[in-house]
């Protein structure tokens, strides 16, 4: 009984002991936290991130965390309802805005403009890309947009000798190459990517002053019915509407899809899964129009971090400079470093020629960057326009009906708090 | 007496100890959680500002406003009355493997394998075998020259939940097997040979003997499917993501939408509580079922 009662007192006096000890411990540490978009082989890129941010900050230890892009969201979102937002974050597409108009990122505005030797390497119509209501939010990590990738070996067996030029030009070759199990064109369609098939048309989703739908016209009908039409014949695989990523990108690896009008990242992915890609077998080029929808990832910071100047210092060293080329070649990306990336076109051109004309294109026509609104409801527009814009060209709907009815849902969405 | 009461309060004071710990978690897991959800659901929230009262609205939105809410709770009710489909197809299995017929176990093996497999696999491998251009029940069908184009099952406005539904079932049917043929094989074989001797048909025993006598294992794999049709997110989330549109949308895969790719975890919860209420009112019925004892624990009179 007597070796009971001491015992519990020995354990009691080593948790309260702990605990107070661990507590102290936990406060006197400052930290901040990374959270990266699905690089978790970017190992030692980080680790020279993290070498060259405490040559600074001695005091501060950074802790990393990556998520894979299904989970990202819901782990960020999570963490921020908890109160242990992760300080710094890489995020895909178009994501933060909804943050940026909640109030729950750092506006960093003035860092761009008090450090200026670091703001002129950043492309201006890339970082545009990060603003709402006029600050700027976020700064890019690596750069990517969407191309056309085609299949010389479909175009060669249709009789095609270069890639289409016009939207009929592009329907009419989908219609060439398509045969049995074989389709003539693919897209991806998340994140507004499949936008520049309608931004070549001349056709906007919302006003200027993105207060309401602008997108339902008679122009939006007829290429519609013609993105139908094609998809109900098979010249377009029905897997744009339907796919994300695996999808889309395996089914080019297959060698069954003439064109792809997928972002850069795509490149390396089917290769992997493909080995007769090559630059003999596979080109790279701009969809009729040059239009293409950004995809870029952003370093961006929390509000809640505590030290935002510090994490400002650790963003500016992974998206410049060696940080930036140390991502560049961990990752096979272009940075938004101008000056980066001329050092990274060295490297690809010894070390992974096939994906030079990719990325070349990612430089390219950065003034016809589209499906790119810095609207507060960007998700919220989204789930209320593609399922009727899918009905349609699926062949559920007709182009006009699914058009009015989006009209009717993204306005509401546009109009409700 | 004062002995029998004293050794009652006994018992009871036992009992309230071994669960009490249970008991607790499942409150702080639970019913915490289904309460904040039902403020949130009353609230205009986001992680950034400070809560504002919202009075029903984000009631009124889903019930006047929202297609694709209503969506999600049809598709939900309908993969619900897809679960006697599924038992239908147990059954004929179970009373197929119990008889003496050779090689029984690799056929109930064959049909139970399917269970164990990890739903994300199962919605992978339905993708492919549904695929329009390479799909291996187009081949077959085209091969068979039933039909001379590939059906997009997955990309049909109207094929699509049927599509899931099929693979949902094709999942959880040896389950049900292994579930129905434990109480077949509990049926006594005297009543067979009895109801024979009296002169009743193989239909007739089945209907006579086997389904009253097999009612609580029915009775169990429709609870199971009950449950399934509302938790079936994975198997959604892999085949079509809810898509294509809305068209196979269950409540649960629209309030994870709702809630993690727009944010709106006000209006997730307004949801959730519509789902809980109707998960409830089945649930009750249920019970109603079971002639209003289930989960009752005899203390002793």
């Amino acid at each position: 009984m007597k070796i009971d009662r001491t015992l519990t007192w020995v354990f009691g006096a080593f948790f309260a002991l702990a605990i107070i000890f661990g507590t102290a411990t936990a406060q006197a540490e400052k930290t901040l936290t990374v959270l990266t978009w699905n690089i978790p082989y970017f190992q030692d890129g980080f680790t020279k991130w993290v070498t060259d941010f405490n040559k600074i900050h001695p005091d501060i230890k950074i802790e990393r965390l990556d998520k894979k892009g299904t989970e990202w969201s819901t782990f960020y979102q999570t963490q921020v309802v908890a109160g242990t937002a992760p300080d710094i974050i890489d995020v895909q597409g178009g994501l933060w805005l909804e943050y940026a108009a909640k109030g729950g990122l750092v506006d960093l505005t003035s860092y761009l403009k008090r450090d200026q030797d670091y703001t002129k390497r950043i492309y201006p119509e890339i970082l545009k890309g990060w603003v709402y209501d006029g600050r700027n939010y976020g700064v890019p990590l690596y750069i990517s947009k969407t191309l056309l990738f085609y299949n010389k070996l479909m175009f060669k067996e249709a009789g095609l000798t270069e890639p289409p030029k016009s939207f009929d030009e592009l329907l009419e070759y989908a219609r060439k190459m398509s045969k049995g199990e074989k389709s003539g064109f693919m897209t991806l369609n998340f994140d507004w990517l499949y936008w520049p098939l309608l931004a070549m048309n001349g056709v906007e989703l919302l006003t200027p002053d993105l207060k309401k739908a602008a997108f339902n016209t008679p122009k939006t009908v007829e290429v519609l019915e013609a993105l139908a039409k094609a998809t109900q014949e098979g010249a377009i695989n029905k897997i744009s509407w339907t796919g994300r990523w695996v999808e889309p990108n395996g089914a080019f690896a297959a060698g069954t899809i003439g064109m792809l009008h997928a972002h850069a990242p795509a490149f390396l992915w089917f290769k992997s899964k493909a080995p007769w890609v090559n630059e003999d077998t596979v080109g790279a080029t701009h969809i009729p129009g040059g239009w293409s929808t950004p995809n870029s990832h952003s370093m961006l910071i929390s509000k809640s971090c505590k030290y935002p100047d510090a994490a400002w210092d650790f963003v500016k060293i992974a998206t410049s400079g060696e940080g930036a080329y140390a991502l560049g070649v961990g990752t096979n990306n272009l940075t938004g470093d101008k000056i980066v990336n001329e050092q990274l076109f060295e490297y690809f051109t010894k070390n992974i020629p096939a994906v030079v004309p990719v990325l070349k294109t990612q430089l390219e026509y950065l003034d016809k960057l589209c499906g790119n609104w810095p609207a507060a409801k960007d998700a919220e527009i989204k789930e209320a326009f593609y399922p009727e814009l899918q009905s349609a060209l699926l062949g559920q709907k007709s182009a006009k009906a699914a058009l009015a009815d989006a009209e009717k849902k993204v306005n509401r969405v546009l109009r409700k708090r | 007496m004062q002995l029998i009461k004293k050794k009652r309060t006994r018992e009871l004071l036992l009992i309230w100890f071994f669960i009490a710990p249970s008991l607790a978690i499942f409150t702080l897991y639970r019913i915490v959680p289904l309460l904040w959800n039902g403020v949130l659901s009353l609230q205009f929230w986001s992680p950034y500002k400070l809560p504002e009262f919202a009075k029903l609205y984000h009631y009124e939105e889903m019930l006047f406003y929202d297609d694709a809410f209503w969506q999600a709770l049809w598709n939900t009710i309908i993969l619900m009355a897809s679960a006697p489909i599924g038992i239908a197809l147990a059954l004929f299995i179970a009373v197929l493997v119990d008889t003496q017929v050779r090689g029984r176990n690799i056929y109930r093996t064959i049909v139970f394998m399917s269970y164990p497999v990890m739903t994300v696999a199962v919605g992978i491998i339905w993708q492919w075998l549904y695929n329009e251009k390479v799909g291996l029940i187009n081949y077959v069908l085209i091969s068979l020259g039933i039909i001379d184009r590939g059906i997009p099952f997955l990309e049909s406005f109207d094929l699509a939940l049927p599509c899931v539904i099929v693979a949902s079932i094709w999942q959880v049917i040896g389950f049900y097997m292994i579930i129905l043929l434990s109480g077949l094989q509990n049926i006594p074989p005297s009543l067979y040979e009895s109801a024979a001797i009296d002169g009743a048909t193989a239909w007739m025993r089945f209907q006579r003997i086997t389904l009253p006598l097999l009612k609580p294992s029915i009775f169990l794999c429709f609870v199971i499917g009950i449950i399934n049709s509302f938790t079936n997110f994975d198997l959604v989330y892999v085949m079509t993501q809810g898509g294509p549109g809305h068209a196979t949308d269950l409540l649960i895969t629209y309030i994870y939408t709702v809630a993690f790719k727009l944010s709106k975890f006000d209006y997730a919860a307004a949801m959730t509580i519509v789902n809980f209420l109707f998960f409830l009112g089945l649930a009750l019925l249920a019970n109603k079922a079971a002639g209003g004892e289930a989960g009752a624990i005899d203390v002793g009179k």
